[in-house]
């Protein structure tokens, strides 16, 4: 069978070349997976991307947090690497496994009014003081978000559906855990379109036809001239 | 091993090889060579066009009809001398009385040489075997077909006609000189009549035929540290692989394609 079938023009990128993709993209631009409030993260540079600390009455300046991920390794369908029980891996998607540290500046305030005003003096400059961290193993499970225009432009997103952490008590932490995570990952990774010319390595341009889709460890698509 | 692949087959290699002998600047050349007995400059410039592509495994991109459409400028000079008898008034002495021995000086008839150019142009066509080169150079990658094999050449309809406007050209220059102008321009057209089709093509072709066998078709070209992201911000700088390896050929199954591997790294 030919590559290209009835289509004039066929491209495709395994598993190993995206997770290559994907790695020299969090190399290049490291704030994409590196989040932290004033506290850890002034401004964004492009090592780390500069969000505002959780507001809360009461707390001056809010809560600050800080959550930076390990370069995600995606496995697309078939299934080659591990999975958590209860995940499996269905035609069209993709899994990835990631370590998110996620972090908290613990301040400890005392009950004296001139304290409490000397807190709120010292977060107009944050500082890191009582950092407490975790780090969490995530496994996720997502598919494909593409578009692509009649001039050949197009471009691929990794969108994910579900995240799994293992191991987390109580099950309703562990719900809420992955909640957040989820909505956090697929924030971040909707923001990296990855364009078609590098899923082809810039050869052959492509009217696509059909596709980008994942097909026995690759993700492909096809098109004419 | 990361790999990515892209593959086009015949009619994709079709868009994709006409476009790119379409892209291929205009090619000229001058010189000069010998067409029966008379010695041509010649100037020749022309363009890539058509073609049928057929891709043959394992590493043979076949061009049937690949077609080089030319123009030539032709600068003839006919020297008299070589038609016409060369002729001296010889030395005459005579004695003259008070004078003494005066002579005259021998006096040659020197044939003037008619210049004349001919426009005109056709094309040619042939079959050329393409094989497949892949090259690192300069830190770019470098696919492109080089001819290998070339059928002889097809001339165009018009090529035939060529003669006749050389004639044409030549004969009213001729006429133009007193008492022997239409003999000599008998004698020109009683010439081209006998270099022919045939001795014009063997003119021609050595002229032609490099610029068809020295053909090379870029397929594919980019740099080694390939940027598939540009800069987008101060903090979203370029983004780029390194391609580490680049191979191509041809792959033979329900349908032929063209192939190219690229394997990558971060």
């Amino acid at each position: 069978m030919s590559l290209t079938g009835t289509s004039e023009v066929f491209a495709s990128i395994d598993e190993d070349a995206l997770n290559d993709i994907l790695q020299a993209f969090f190399n290049a631009r490291p704030h994409y997976r590196r989040y932290g409030s004033p506290a850890f993260v002034p401004v964004t540079t492009v090592s780390e991307t500069a969000i505002p600390a959780i507001a809360f009455p009461g707390i001056p300046g809010g809560i600050d947090w800080r959550i930076s991920f390990t370069t995600p390794v995606v496995d697309l369908f078939e299934q080659t690497q591990p999975l958590p029980p209860g995940m499996t891996l269905k035609p069209g998607q993709f899994s990835l496994h990631t370590d998110v540290e996620l972090c908290v500046n613990c301040i400890a305030r005392k009950d004296t009014r001139s304290d409490a005003a000397g807190a709120r003096a010292s977060r107009t400059k944050p500082r890191p003081d009582h950092v407490v961290c975790t780090k969490l193993g995530v496994f996720g499970i997502g598919h494909l978000d593409v578009w692509n225009s009649p001039n050949g432009d197009g471009a691929v997103r990794l969108r994910v559906d579900s995240v799994e952490l293992v191991d987390i008590q109580p099950d309703s932490l562990e719900t809420v855990l992955e909640c957040v995570i989820k909505m956090i990952l697929d924030g971040i990774l909707s923001r990296i379109e990855l364009p078609l010319k590098a899923l082809r390595a810039g050869a052959f341009e492509l009217i696509v036809t059909e596709g980008p889709e994942i097909e026995h460890n690759h993700i492909q698509a096809f098109g004419n001239v | 091993m990361a790999t990515i692949l892209a593959a086009i087959d015949e009619g994709g290699a079709n868009t994709l090889l006409g476009d790119a002998l379409a892209s291929i600047p205009t090619l000229s050349k001058s010189g000069s060579g010998s067409l029966g007995p008379f010695t041509a400059g010649y100037s020749v410039q022309g363009t890539f066009a058509g073609g049928t592509v057929d891709l043959i495994a394992p590493s043979t991109v076949r061009i049937e009809h690949l077609r080089f459409n030319w123009q030539m400028t032709l600068s003839f000079g006919i020297d008299l001398d070589d038609f016409l008898p060369h002729f001296c008034l010889p030395q005459v002495c005579v004695d003259i009385p008070c004078v003494g021995h005066v002579c005259t000086p021998k006096i040659c008839v020197s044939w003037p040489t008619i210049g004349v150019s001919v426009p005109f142009g056709d094309f040619v066509e042939a079959t050329a075997d393409f094989g497949i080169d892949v090259s690192l150079s300069g830190g770019q990658w470098k696919v492109q077909i080089l001819v290998q094999n070339l059928s002889q050449l097809q001339f165009g309809p018009a090529t035939a006609g060529i003669l006749v406007l050389i004639g044409a050209a030549i004969t009213p220059l001729l006429l133009a000189i007193p008492f022997i102008g239409p003999f000599l321009a008998v004698a020109v057209d009683l010439i081209l009549a006998a270099i022919g089709v045939a001795g014009l093509t063997g003119f021609l072709g050595p002229i032609l035929s490099p610029f068809l066998s020295g053909l090379k078709i870029p397929v594919y070209q980019q740099d080694k540290h390939f940027k598939f992201l540009p800069a987008s911000g101060p903090v979203d700088p370029d983004v780029f692989i390194e391609l580490d390896a680049v191979s191509a050929q041809i792959q033979h199954s329900d349908e032929d394609e063209l192939v190219l591997s690229v394997d990558i790294s971060p």
